[in-house]
């Protein structure tokens, strides 16, 4: 034997690859298989995509071309959309943070109540916030009314399951000193949970802040009040100029709402 | 004799945000245009809605499901789209990748997508390109993951060991071949994460874009609700509950197990920055 090969030989053998590996990437395939092909699914054919590209540049052409006379009338739609997200975020967060506390095992351990909250909370979250939009305008007429109303229940399940599961992962220690201290539930939360997660809770509500001004422009279009309102008779009309206005307006008040919450967010964590 | 107790700290500066956010939340709330006495047809109008719902018509679930199966293919396709345009922006967005001016400017860029909702992208680009249908709304949620998912991975990669990255150079790897074996392994379980995070998220999302005619079951929900059609509206509703909860329990499911399983670094303040997949043990 030479010594090559004895060394080779005491090289550990490499680990075979787990069987969940190989069913998850065969899944993959198969799900994205059967969701290109037209039958089954959408029919996605990018080459088709290629060719078509031509065919945005005359309304591309107009977006370029954006008609700055039209500022004006976006302005009070636009202050609208901020006002609705601000509402929003603030009763919605303002909300749930209570409700936070009754879907974690910290705060509810073992108990019904954890089970039923915390499946009120899922289905909270699997309605889409237009969904919520389409009902409440439905329920109290169009306005921002609904659109609030809407953005407060997609707030609600956004950072109530972002902290519920920071309120899982808390830090014991307070919680059994306040214990050993002959304290309430009520007080457990208020002195040994809350003051860990605050931090956290403030930077999910900036979070959810962030989405609601992004959210507010699509509920317009179902008459939850806003700019989206503007931008969907105007995109209807086809008003390619007009729409680019909207668009650069909403692209600005997005882009500096992210930066201002983003730095203070580095800040609270 | 009392011993000296130290002096609390200052609370100005919270006290002054915190006054700061209430006179936010006063003005917002007093001029925003709500007559507040509307809120009180609220529960009879939600009433009605949902006393006409039930029993919701189960023959309608013929065309509810197709369309649901539409939203999941489109959140699903759009996903892969935003992952692969995403590696190479992700890269490129990290520090400790590409250089300091080329990060930067990818960064930019990356928020750039961001800022633009898919319904947008579906409207103003890609109906105009690819015509009304599922294959527009996929393009658009596939652009805006992009910008997400692009941020992540920055992110995910600027977090890594370099110890690997160094062992890569050691031993001779140059270019792409210290990414694929010194970054990718590190990264890959996060990513994976990121990327099954964003179909949750994008089922949700192609639900908005039903409405402007780029596929999906919002189409459905739309027409169902505004025509008042409420029995076949509470099924597709009940269907578009039932398979996002089914799909969000999967794929949350199989996060839990790749970030677990595979001892992955603490997804922390990472997931805070965009749309974020584990929200917990941030501190």
């Amino acid at each position: 034997m030479t010594a090559a090969a004895a060394q080779a030989s005491h090289r550990p053998t490499k680990p075979p690859r787990s069987r969940a590996i190989y069913a998850g990437l065969v899944a993959f395939v198969a799900i994205t298989l059967v969701s290109v092909s037209e039958e089954w699914g959408i029919g996605l054919d990018l080459g088709s995509i290629v060719e078509d590209l031509g065919n945005g540049r005359v309304i591309l052409e107009q977006l370029l071309a954006p008609n700055w006379a039209f500022l004006p009338r976006v302005v009070d739609p636009l202050l609208e959309t901020f006002q609705i997200a601000v509402v929003a975020a603030f009763i919605g967060c303002g909300l749930a943070l209570p409700i936070s506390f009754f879907a974690s095992r910290t705060t509810v351990p073992n108990h019904p109540t954890l089970t039923v909250s915390r499946g009120l909370l899922s289905v909270v979250r699997a309605i889409p916030d237009f969904l919520y939009a389409l009902l409440f305008v439905a329920a109290v007429g169009i306005g921002p009314l609904p659109g609030i109303l809407a953005l407060i229940f997609f707030n609600v399940g956004v950072v109530a399951k972002l902290l519920s599961e920071t309120v899982d992962s808390v830090d014991t220690g307070p919680i059994e000193a306040v214990d050993a201290g002959g304290s309430t539930r009520t007080q457990m939360v208020r002195w040994a949970v809350l003051p860990q997660v605050l931090p956290n809770y403030v930077a999910f509500s900036l979070y959810a802040f962030e989405l609601n001004v992004r959210a507010s422009t699509v509920l317009g279009f179902v008459g939850a009040g806003g700019i989206g309102f503007l931008l969907r008779v105007q995109y209807q009309f086809g008003f390619w100029s007009n729409v680019s206005v909207i668009i650069i307006c909403l692209f600005f008040i997005v882009f500096a709402i992210e930066l201002v919450s983003i730095r203070l967010r580095r800040r609270l964590v | 004799m009392a011993t000296q107790r130290p002096a609390r700290p200052s609370t100005l500066k919270r006290n002054l945000w915190i006054a700061g956010a209430t006179g936010l939340l006063a003005w917002a709330a007093l001029t925003v245009n709500v007559d507040i006495t509307d809120l009180a047809s609220l529960p009879a109008g939600l009433w009605a809605i949902l006393s006409r719902m039930i029993p919701p018509d189960l023959s309608y679930l013929e065309s509810a499901v197709p369309a649901m199966m539409e939203s999941i293919q489109m959140a699903w396709l759009g996903t892969i789209i935003g992952a692969a345009l995403s590696l190479p922006l992700g890269f490129l967005g990290a520090k400790n990748v590409s250089s300091p001016v080329v990060s930067s400017v990818m960064r930019q860029i990356l928020n750039a997508i961001r800022a633009f909702p898919e319904l947008i992208l579906a409207i103003a680009i890609f109906i105009p390109i690819a015509g009304l249908g599922p294959v527009a709304g996929t393009l658009a949620i596939g652009v805006h993951s992009a910008g997400t998912l692009g941020k992540l991975t920055a992110e995910a990669i600027e977090g890594i060991d370099d110890g690997p990255v160094e062992a890569a150079r050691a031993v001779g790897g140059r270019g792409l071949q210290v990414q694929r074996w010194g970054v990718v392994p590190q990264v890959l379980p996060e990513l994976i994460g990121f990327w099954l995070y964003r179909v949750e998220i994008n089922i949700r999302a192609s639900a908005v874009l039903g409405v402007v005619g780029a596929g999906g079951i919002g189409f459905l929900l739309q027409q169902t609700i505004v025509f008042g059609r409420w029995p076949q509206a509470g099924m597709a509703i009940i269907v578009v509950v039932v398979a996002t909860i089914i799909v969000d329990t999967i794929s949350g499911g199989i996060r839990r197990r790749i970030i677990v399983g595979s001892e992955a670094k603490t997804v922390a303040e990472v997931d805070l920055m965009a749309e974020s997949p584990v929200g917990r043990s941030v501190s």
